[in-house]
């Protein structure tokens, strides 16, 4: 059966295919981005974003260039405060009950690392805007599995 | 490339298992998806790469918790429209640009041709036919460009991807498609027909 609107919407397809195709430089991140699993860690959700789940009438989204996210797995919680100056971000953090632990801020080129001390607090200094992920590792002689939060963009 | 959903689900499976084809496959069969939802929230270049690398990373780290193996369409439709929500309230972060406005001054050139005149004719044709449907595309409404730039992906995503990518319901995509379809039909009348505004 001729369908005008199918075949209408295959053209804008193939144009669209034409003009604002799939960047392949994107494409092979997308494939790299398996690499980045870590099976053997725990996945912290997030819970919490300010510029996405603060209620508008609420007007509780903060200040301009600041940027609240939670993040729970169990009853451990990881709770980060981004801040934007220009092009550069920065992550305050506070883990929740509080305990000592390396903190790995994940991107796609390069992995920042820094130390929360005895109350759970961790700040980094300036990192890049795009994808970050935290993974919480034991401090030294500690235990239990490293846990790995879900990837935001910052 | 056709994959049925009881495909997508095992490509899910397998993925989680480890398996690097499987999640080659998964990319194949969803960057398009990712993409055009990036595009239809009208993000800046940059930005838009974000949400489709986040998009994917989240992905990865999700691939063995993802609840409907065989809707890992609609999940990353989901992720994506998240992504691209957060990112259009980043107050840090410059305003969406229209792309759209600045590739309606970019018209379409056919490749040059060593096969007949006539060939290169209707080549030219295709050309302009191309430039008039792009730009009359950039004229819609903000909901119709929305719709369809998420329906212009490829491969075709399903409605309930179309959904997702938008947080509509179902039953609306097959009204809204066709009524915007419409749209884009007058709006290429009035290019042609030389009764558009020019901008």
């Amino acid at each position: 059966m001729y369908e005008p609107d199918d075949e209408l919407e295959a053209e804008l397809r193939r144009l669209a295919a034409d003009r604002e195709p799939v960047p392949a430089e994107l494409v092979q991140a997308a494939l790299d981005a398996f690499g980045w699993r870590d099976i053997d860690a725990e996945l912290a959700e997030l819970v919490y974003d300010s510029l996405v789940d603060a209620d508008e009438a609420s007007l509780v989204r903060g200040p301009p260039g600041q940027r609240f996210v939670s993040f729970a797995v169990g009853g451990l919680t990881i709770d980060v405060e981004v801040t934007s100056a220009g092009p550069g971000r920065s992550v305050m953090g506070q883990i929740a009950p509080p305990q000592r632990a390396t903190v790995d801020i994940r991107g796609p080129q390069d992995t920042v690392t820094i130390e929360a001390d005895e109350l759970g607090r961790f700040q980094s200094g300036p990192i890049p805007p795009g994808p970050a992920s935290l993974r919480l590792r034991p401090p030294p002689g500690g235990d239990g599995p490293p846990i790995v939060t879900d990837w935001i963009s910052l | 490339m056709l994959v049925s959903p009881d495909d997508t689900g095992l490509l899910v499976r397998s993925a989680a298992g480890g398996d690097e084809a499987a999640w080659r496959g998964l990319v194949t069969r969803f960057s398009g998806l990712v993409w055009a939802v990036a595009r239809a929230h009208r993000l800046a270049n940059a930005d838009a790469a974000d949400v489709y690398q986040t998009t994917w990373l989240r992905l990865a780290e999700h691939i063995g918790r993802i609840e409907h193996p065989d809707r890992v369409g609609a999940w990353l439709a989901t992720a994506a429209r998240r992504e691209c929500l957060q990112s259009l309230r980043s107050a840090a972060k410059a305003s969406p640009t229209d792309d759209m406005d600045r590739l309606d001054i970019t018209p379409a050139v056919g490749n040059p041709t060593e096969e007949a005149v006539l060939d290169a004719e209707t080549e030219r044709e295709d050309a302009a036919r191309a430039a008039a449907m792009w730009r009359a595309f950039g004229q819609l409404s903000g909901r119709c460009r929305e719709l369809l730039r998420i329906l212009m992906a490829t491969p075709p995503p399903s409605y309930a991807e179309v959904a997702a990518a938008l947080e509509l319901p179902l039953g609306s995509i097959g009204p809204t498609r066709a009524r915007c379809l419409q749209r884009l039909r007058e709006e290429m009348a009035g290019i042609s027909g030389g009764l558009s505004p020019s901008s």
